[in-house]
C-alpha cells in the first residue's frame, strides 16, 4: 500500500506522549513520569489542540510517539481517536503506536488494532542483559519476546523492532547475536539505531566525565555490520537505521524524509504544514495552557509554536535533496524540480558537489538518482551539512 | 621656581620576569601612593593583556611622594617591560630619569636583557642601582649574583641591595639609596623651558595625551607650546601627573613627569622622543631625542570574513594610535582577499597585536606566515625590499637575495655551550666570539639570520638552558643567501598564507614540518585532502589527511526534522568560520598554530 507521497492534499499526524514509567539513561525525548491527572489534563490538551489545528488534507498516517504511548489506556487512544476522526478527513493507511515492552498488554493490543492501529513498534533496544544495564534500560530480554508474541497473538502483521548499538566496547559479535535474535522473531520491520550521546542525558555526562570513550571506528564498522548483514537475511535497508521487508517500509517517515506535510500534535511535535515548519514547546504544561488558552480560528504557526520557519520551494527542495539522500533509493533532481520549480537554480547549483561526492565514490548516479554508496552512507552528515544551505 | 633637589627620577629595568612591577607594587605601599584597599598585584600592568599573560608591555609611570628623614620627596617611578621586543620602550623611558633600579633574579642571575638594559642605561649616563630581587626563593645565590655584578656590569658589589619585592624585603634600603644614590634632575638651569616626550597614548575623549618629563622650565594649561622636532604647535590643555591614574595639576616645573593633553588629536602627529618647548620663548637646541624603532617582523593580517575588511582597517587605525612601533600598509591575496601588511617588533609584538584586535575589536583574522624584508636585486639591477614571499620575483629573473642578520649575545650556562653552538648553526648563524661571565656562565656573540630567529629560537634556547639561558639582539647588516619560496598547497591549491622564504637547505625539512603540522591540525573533512609543500615545480614533502571516517545521525524520526537541520546549519556555520580553500576548509586557528612548528 503507498501513500500519495509528496501530494499536498495529504498528511501525515504525529502525537507526541510524554510519558514514561522510567527514564533511560541515553534518552533525550520529550517525557516525564505519568500521574492519571497530568494523563487527563494532556488529554484534553490533545482534544482541544486537533481541533484547533484542524489540518487540511486527508490524514493517511498516523505515528503515536514518545515517550511512551503504549502507557496509554484504551479509553485514551479511543479519546484521541475520535478526536481525529471529528477533526480530520481521517483515511489512514497507517497507524503505528510505539511500545516500550512493559506497557505491552494482551488486552490492550487486542483492543488497539480494532481500533484502528496496524503497527506497532517495539523499543527491545537489546536482547544483551549487560547492555540493557548499561543503558540504564530497565528491562529484560524474555520481557521483550514476551511482549513481541503478545503483539504478534493480537493480530499486529506489521511490527518493528528498535536495536541500538555501538555503545562503548560492544563488539561486532555482540552486535551480530543482537540482530540474529531480532531476525529470529521476523518481524516486518527493523530500525537499527547507533547510540548517540544526547546532551544532558545520563550516558552524556558519563562521556563528558571521562567514565565512557566513543570509538568512532568502531562505530562505522557496526553500522556496517548492519548494513550488511539485515539484507543478507531479508530486510532491505531503505534509510541509514532502517529496514523493512518487502512492502513494510514505514509510510509516516518516509513522507517525512521526503518533505511532505505533517502535522505534530502533543508537546516537543513538530510539524510542517501551511507555509511553515514548527514545533510545539517541549514543556507538558506550558504547551497544555497555550493550547487551553488558544482560540479558534488559528493563525499558522501557531500562537505556542517555537523555531518558526517560513516553508519556501528553496528550503524544501534542499532539505528534500538533504534527507532523501538517507534513503537508499536516493533522489532525482528531475523529480525535485517537478515538485518546486521555482528551486530549478538552487538545484542546479548543487550539482558540483554532487558530481564530486560520485567521483569520491560517495554517490552513484544512476537512471538520473543519486543514492550513496556505503562511504557516503557513513558521512550522510557532512553531505547534508553541505547541501542544507 | 621651586627647587629640584627634592625630586628623582627613575625607572625599574631589568631582564623580562625578574620581577619589576612586583616591585613597584612594593614601593607604592610604602609610600602610600596606593590605598590598601585599592591595591592588587603587578598594579601597575594595568592594560588587560599584561595581566593575562603576567608581562609589562608598556612603561608605566607614577610619582609617589615620600618623607624621608624629615624631608618631602616627590619621586617618579617608571615601570618598564623586560621583554626584548619592547627594549625601545625601555630606552624612552630611560630619557626622562636621572638613575635606574637594575633588579637582577638571585636565582636566574644576569640575563640578555640585564646586561642590554644596563648598556642603555650607562649609555644615557644614568645612575644605577643594583638590586638583587627575589631573595625569599630557595634558589636564591645573592653572593654569586654579586660576583656577576662585578665581573659583567663592572659595578662594585657593596652597592647591590638585597631584596624581595614579593616578602617586602630591602624595600626601605632602596627608598633610601633612590633619595641619596640617585642625583636630582639634570639640565634644570637651561634657560629657556624643555620637555621631553617619553611615550604617547590615544585617548578617545582626550585625543593624544602625551607622557612628558620637564627638563627646565614649566608648563601650564592655556601655554602655547611647539614641537620642536615636527613644528607642530598647539596649546596646553591640561597637564598633570600619574598616580597611578591621571591627576591634573595647575602646572608641572623642573624635573617633573606626568601627562600633557592638547589640541592633537592624532597619534600620527606627534612624534615619540620629540622636545616641546613655549612658542613665545623657544629652547635653542632640542634635547637629545632616541633613534626611531624600525619593524623587524612583518606578516598579513587579513579579515576572516571578506565583509570585515573595513572593520579591520578602522581597527588596525586605532591600534596603530596606541602603538606607535606598529606599521601597515594595504595588501591583498589570492586567498585571503584585501588585508594588510603589517610590521612588528618582533613575534611577541606579533602576537599581542593579534590578540588586541580579537579581543578589542572583535575581529576574526587571519594572520601569513611572517616574513622578514629581504632585499632582492632583479636582472636588470634594480634593488627591491620583498616582505612578502609571495612577491619574490621568479628565480629567472634574480641576480642575488639578500637577508637581514641580527648580532644576538647569549647568555648560557657553561654547560650547554656545545648545545648553543649547534642550535646557532643549525640556524645558519656562527658565533663571533665569546666571553666569560663567571666561573658557571659564558656570553656568546653570533651572527645569525634574522628569518631563523623569528619562530622558535627563543623557546629552543630556553628549553636547552632548562630556562636559565637568553639572548638579546640587535640588528646586523644584510648578507647574500640562497633563498628560495617554498609554497604550501592543500589539495593542489597553493595557500598564499603559509608561503615563506627559507634558505634552500632548509627547504625540505621546514615543508615536512610545516606540512606534518598541518596534517595534525586541520580537523578531517569529507573529501581526503593532499597537503604539499613546494619550491617552485618540485614538491619537497607530503601529507594525505584522510577524510573523515563517519559523521552519521543514527534517528532522524519524522517530527525531528527542525532539529536536524540546526545541527546541519551548525555544523556549516562552523565551516563558514573557516578559510575555504577549494574544497578545504582550514580553521582560523590553523594559521596561527601552524606557525608553532617547531623547526626541522
Ligand atoms: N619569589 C619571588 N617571586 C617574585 C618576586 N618578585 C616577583 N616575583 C614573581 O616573578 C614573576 C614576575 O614578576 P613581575 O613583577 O611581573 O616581573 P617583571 O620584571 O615586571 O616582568 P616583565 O615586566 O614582564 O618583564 C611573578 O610570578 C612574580 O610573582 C620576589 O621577590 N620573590
Ligand atoms: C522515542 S523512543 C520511543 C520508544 C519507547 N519509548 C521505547 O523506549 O521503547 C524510540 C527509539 O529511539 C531510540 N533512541 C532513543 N534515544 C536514543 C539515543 N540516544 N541513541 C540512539 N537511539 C535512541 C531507541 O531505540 C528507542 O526505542
Ligand atoms: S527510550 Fe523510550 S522508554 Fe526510555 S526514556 Fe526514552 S522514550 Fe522513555
Ligand atoms: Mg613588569
Amino acid at each position: 500500500m503507498q501513500a500519495k507521497l509528496g501530494d499536498n492534499d495529504t498528511l501525515g499526524i504525529y502525537l507526541h506522549v510524554p510519558f514514561c514509567a522510567t527514564t533511560c539513561d541515553f534518552c533525550a525525548f520529550h517525557q516525564e513520569a505519568p500521574s492519571r491527572p497530568e494523563l487527563d489534563a494532556y488529554l484534553r490538551a490533545m482534544e482541544a489542540e486537533l481541533c484547533l489545528t484542524a489540518p487540511v488534507g486527508r490524514v493517511e498516517t498516523v505515528f503515536f510517539g514518545g515517550g511512551t504511548p503504549g502507557l496509554l489506556g484504551v479509553g485514551d487512544f479511543e479519546k484521541i481517536f475520535a478526536a481525529l476522526q471529528r477533526h480530520t478527513d481521517f483515511h489512514p493507511v497507517e497507524v503505528t503506536v510505539e511500545f516500550a515492552p512493559s506497557t505491552v498488554k494482551a488486552d490492550k493490543a487486542r483492543a488497539l488494532r480494532e481500533l484502528g492501529v496496524t503497527r506497532a513498534s517495539l523499543g527491545v533496544q537489546s536482547f544483551d542483559e549487560k547492555l540493557l544495564e548499561a543503558l540504564g534500560r530497565r528491562q529484560s530480554a524474555r520481557q521483550a519476546r514476551q511482549a513481541y508474541d503478545v503483539l504478534r497473538a493480537a493480530g499486529f502483521e506489521n511490527i518493528n523492532i528498535d536495536l541500538m548499538f555501538a555503545y562503548p566496547g560492544q563488539t561486532a559479535e555482540a552486535w551480530t547475536r543482537d540482530l540474529d535474535e531480532a531476525v529470529a522473531l521476523a518481524p516486518e520491520h527493523l530500525s537499527t539505531y547507533c547510540l548517540t550521546f544526547e546532551e544532558d542525558t545520563a550516558l552524556w555526562v558519563k562521556l563528558t566525565e571521562g567514565g565512557l570513550r566513543r570509538d568512532i571506528a568502531a562505530e562505522a564498522d557496526l553500522y556496517q555490520l548492519a548494513w550488511e548483514h539485515l539484507p543478507a537475511a531479508g530486510y532491505a535497508q531503505y534509510e541509514v537505521s532502517n529496514f523493512a521487508r518487502p512492502g513494510f517500509a514505514c509510510v509516516h517517515n518516509l513522507n517525512t524524509w521526503r518533505m511532505g506535510r505533517w502535522r505534530g500534535v502533543g508537546p516537543s511535535a513538530a510539524s510542517q504544514d501551511a507555509g511553515w515548519r514548527f514545533a510545539n514547546p517541549a514543556d507538558t504544561p506550558k504547551w497544555r495552557e497555550a493550547v487551553l488558552a488558544a482560540e479558534a480560528p488559528l493563525a499558522s504557526p501557531p500562537p505556542w509554536a517555537v523555531d518558526c520557519v517560513p516553508l519556501s520551494p528553496d528550503l524544501l527542495a534542499r532539505d528534500a535533496l538533504a534527507f532523501g539522500l538517507r534513503l537508499n533509493n536516493g533522489v532525482s533532481l528531475d523529480e525535485l524540480r517537478a515538485r518546486w520549480p521555482e528551486a530549478d537554480e538552487t538545484l542546479s547549483e548543487t550539482e558540483r558537489f554532487l558530481a564530486d561526492l560520485v567521483e569520491e565514490g560517495y554517490a552513484t548516479l544512476c537512471d538520473g538518482r543519486y543514492g550513496l554508496t556505503v562511504e557516503g552512507r557513513l558521512r550522510v552528515d557532512a553531505i547534508g551539512a553541505e547541501l542544507v544551505g | 621656581m621651586a627647587g629640584t633637589d627634592h625630586i628623582r627620577n627613575f625607572c625599574i629595568i631589568a631582564h623580562v620576569d625578574h620581577g619589576k612591577t612586583t616591585l613597584s607594587d612594593r614601593l607604592l605601599e610604602q609610600t602610600r601612593t596606593v590605598q590598601q584597599r585599592e591595591m592588587k598585584e603587578q598594579l601597575l600592568d594595568s592594560m588587560d593583556l599584561e595581566r593575562e599573560r603576567g608581562i609589562t608591555i608598556k612603561s608605566h609611570p607614577v610619582s609617589m611622594l615620600l618623607n624621608h628623614e624629615g624631608k618631602d620627596y616627590l619621586l617618579n617611578l617608571i615601570d618598564t617591560p623586560g621583554h626584548v621586543d619592547f627594549s625601545y620602550e625601555v630606552s624612552r623611558s630611560l630619557a626622562a630619569c636621572e638613575g635606574a633600579l637594575l633588579l637582577i633574579d638571585a636565582a636566574q642571575g644576569i640575563e640578555a636583557q640585564t646586561v642590554a638594559n644596563a648598556n642603555l642605561a650607562m649609555g644615557q649616563s644614568l645612575a644605577i642601582i643594583p638590586v638583587i630581587n627575589k631573595i625569599d626563593l630557595p634558589g636564591a645565590h645573592p653572593e654569586i649574583i654579586e660576583n656577576q655584578i662585578e665581573e659583567v656590569l663592572a659595578l662594585p658589589r657593596e652597592e647591590a641591595i638585597r631584596a624581595s619585592g614579593k616578602s617586602g624585603i630591602g624595600i626601605t634600603d632602596i627608598l633610601d639609596a633612590i633619595v641619596h644614590r640617585l642625583p636630582p634632575p639634570r639640565w634644570a638651569d637651561y634657560p629657556q623651558t624643555r620637555v621631553l616626550v617619553f611615550d604617547a597614548v590615544y585617548d578617545a575623549y582626550r585625543g593624544v595625551i602625551c607622557y612628558i618629563r620637564v627638563f627646565s622650565g614649566s608648563l601650564k594649561p592655556g601655554d602655547e607650546i611647539v614641537f620642536m622636532g615636527t613644528g607642530k604647535r598647539t596649546t596646553v590643555k591640561e597637564i598633570g601627573r600619574f598616580s597611578p591614574q591621571m591627576l591634573p595639576e595647575e602646572s608641572l616645573s623642573a624635573g617633573r613627569t606626568g601627562y600633557l593633553v592638547t589640541a592633537i588629536k592624532e597619534l600620527s602627529e606627534v612624534k615619540i622622543g620629540d622636545t616641546v618647548t613655549h612658542t613665545a620663548e623657544p629652547a635653542k637646541e632640542p634635547l637629545p631625542g632616541y633613534k626611531e624603532v624600525r619593524p623587524m617582523v612583518f606578516s598579513g593580517i587579513y579579515p576572516l570574513d571578506t565583509n570585515d575588511y573595513g572593520k579591520l582597517k578602522a581597527g588596525m587605525a586605532k591600534l596603530q594610535m596606541n602603538d606607535a612601533a606598529l606599521t601597515y600598509q594595504a595588501e591583498s591575496s589570492a586567498a585571503l582577499g584585501f588585508g594588510f601588511r603589517a610590521g612588528f617588533l618582533g613575534l611577541l609584538h606579533m602576537e599581542i597585536v593579534q590578540e588586541r584586535l580579537r579581543r578589542e575589536y572583535d575581529l576574526d583574522i587571519i594572520s601569513t606566515y611572517p616574513s622578514v624584508v629581504y632585499r632582492v636585486t632583479t636582472s636588470d639591477g634594480e634593488v627591491k625590499n620583498i616582505d612578502n614571499p609571495l612577491f619574490l620575483p621568479d628565480p629567472g629573473e634574480t641576480e642575488k637575495i639578500e637577508e637581514p642578520t641580527i648580532r644576538a649575545t647569549i647568555h648560557t650556562p657553561n654547560t650547554s655551550i656545545g648545545d648553543i653552538l649547534a642550535l646557532v648553526s643549525e640556524k645558519r648563524g656562527f658565533c663571533d666570539h665569546t666571553e666569560t661571565v663567571d666561573a658557571e656562565r659564558v656570553m656568546l656573540v653570533c651572527t645569525l639570520p634574522l628569518n631563523e630567529i623569528l619562530i622558535d629560537f627563543n623557546d629552543r634556547l630556553k628549553s636547552i638552558t632548562k630556562g636559565y639561558g637568553s639572548m638579546d639582539y640587535e640588528l646586523g647588516d644584510y648578507q647574500e643567501g640562497d633563498l628560495v619560496r617554498l609554497d604550501i598547497l592543500v589539495n593542489s591549491e597553493p595557500v598564499d598564507a603559509f608561503a615563506s622564504i627559507v634558505h634552500r637547505t632548509k627547504a625540505e625539512s621546514r615543508g615536512r614540518a610545516l606540512c606534518e603540522r598541518l596534517k595534525e591540525i586541520l580537523p578531517q573533512q569529507l573529501f581526503k585532502v593532499a597537503i604539499q609543500a613546494s619550491v617552485g615545480a618540485k614538491v619537497v614533502a607530503r601529507e594525505t589527511l584522510s577524510a573523515l571516517r563517519k559523521d552519521v545521525t543514527a534517528k532522524c524520526y519524522g517530527g525531528d526534522i527542525t532539529r536536524k537541520r540546526k545541527l546541519l546549519e551548525k555544523q556549516k556555520e562552523g565551516k563558514k568560520r573557516m578559510k575555504q580553500i577549494g574544497k578545504v576548509a582550514i580553521p582560523q586557528d590553523a594559521f596561527v598554530q601552524v606557525l608553532k612548528t617547531s623547526g626541522s
